[in-house]
């Protein structure tokens, strides 16, 4: 009897918490991603953000821009974490991988958090590509992306390479 | 007389503590439980990261993190080897720049089976290490 009262409870609590996090739009009621800050070497005087006679710099010297076809929907080479950077980019990062990072500029749909290997980032139309190689000092210097490692990003999993059998 | 009641009103008043008591404990729990799916323990399962499987016993010490963490980077992949003997298993090499192969060995550490270590090697050098939470 303790039983089904118990788990007619857990229900009822459960259905709460999801009508709640439907109301204020919550993840599995994870706190929002905290931005990703990080000093890169090179200091460019143009980099995307930045606004030139009224235009806004989109890419800059180090990104790779891609016009993506097809769904535009953009995956995760390996397992890692999706976390704002600033208003038009974002940066991936993987504790499997901590010393590269992917800064990645017009994403929309961005999937924050937690996302494995092969799963989806977000989407985007054209794409501004960097990879970041941390140096000795705590600096991230632009580095040239292989080209293996951005299919991995643009191929959906059923057609790139597994790197897991 | 009223010494002989005493235990009956504590009686009395106990029983509806302890179930209120209990139902308190057991909605605690539960909403912890919810809401912290993540704290559980699970088992790892390294077929679903490993490549390769070299050595199924190792585990990392203590006294082998704390050596590593004094090994500058880069440093030689011989040196790293030395201190952290045979990896449990490798995870798939990566081509993440071009002109470079990222091989990454992974070893659960002694102290904390949940967390394991990734080493990173380029080359003959040894350039990183992360540790990846289950």
């Amino acid at each position: 009897m303790w039983d089904m009262d118990l788990s007619v409870f857990k229900n009822a609590l459960s259905a709460v918490l999801v009508a709640l996090c439907g109301v204020v739009g919550c993840t599995n009621g994870l706190p929002p991603e905290p931005p990703r800050t990080l000093q890169i070497q090179q200091t460019w005087e143009l980099k995307p953000g930045d606004t030139l006679a009224g235009h806004r710099i989109i890419g800059g010297l180090g990104d790779i821009s891609i016009a993506l076809s097809g769904d535009k929907t953009l995956y995760a080479p390996l397992d890692g974490r999706l976390q704002p950077h600033s208003p038009d980019c974002v940066i991936f990062s993987s504790e499997e991988l901590p010393i590269y990072l992917f800064r990645l500029c017009g994403v929309q749909n961005p999937h924050w958090g937690q996302i494995r290997s092969r799963e989806k980032l977000g989407t985007a139309n054209i794409l501004n590509l960097a990879v970041l190689n941390r140096l000795s000092d705590g600096k991230w210097a632009f580095v040239e992306p292989s080209k293996q490692i951005i299919e991995q990003m643009l191929q959906p999993p059923n057609t790139a390479f597994m790197p897991t059998p | 007389m009223f010494l002989n009641q005493l235990p009956k009103i504590a009686k009395q008043k106990l029983e509806p503590m302890l179930v209120g008591g209990f139902l308190l404990a057991a909605a605690s729990l539960m909403l912890f439980s919810l809401s912290e799916p993540t704290a559980r323990v699970r088992p790892v399962n390294p077929a679903l990261f490993c490549e390769e499987m070299v050595l199924p016993k190792a585990q990392l010490s203590g006294e082998q993190l704390a050596k590593l963490l004094t090994v500058p980077e880069p440093a030689a992949r011989t040196k790293v080897q030395e201190i952290l003997k045979q990896p449990y298993c490798r995870l798939p090499s990566l081509s993440v720049r071009v002109g470079a192969i990222t091989d990454r060995d992974a070893y659960p550490l002694a102290f904390d089976p949940q967390t394991w270590l990734v080493v990173l090697y380029e080359g003959e050098n040894y350039v990183g290490y992360g540790f990846k939470r289950f």
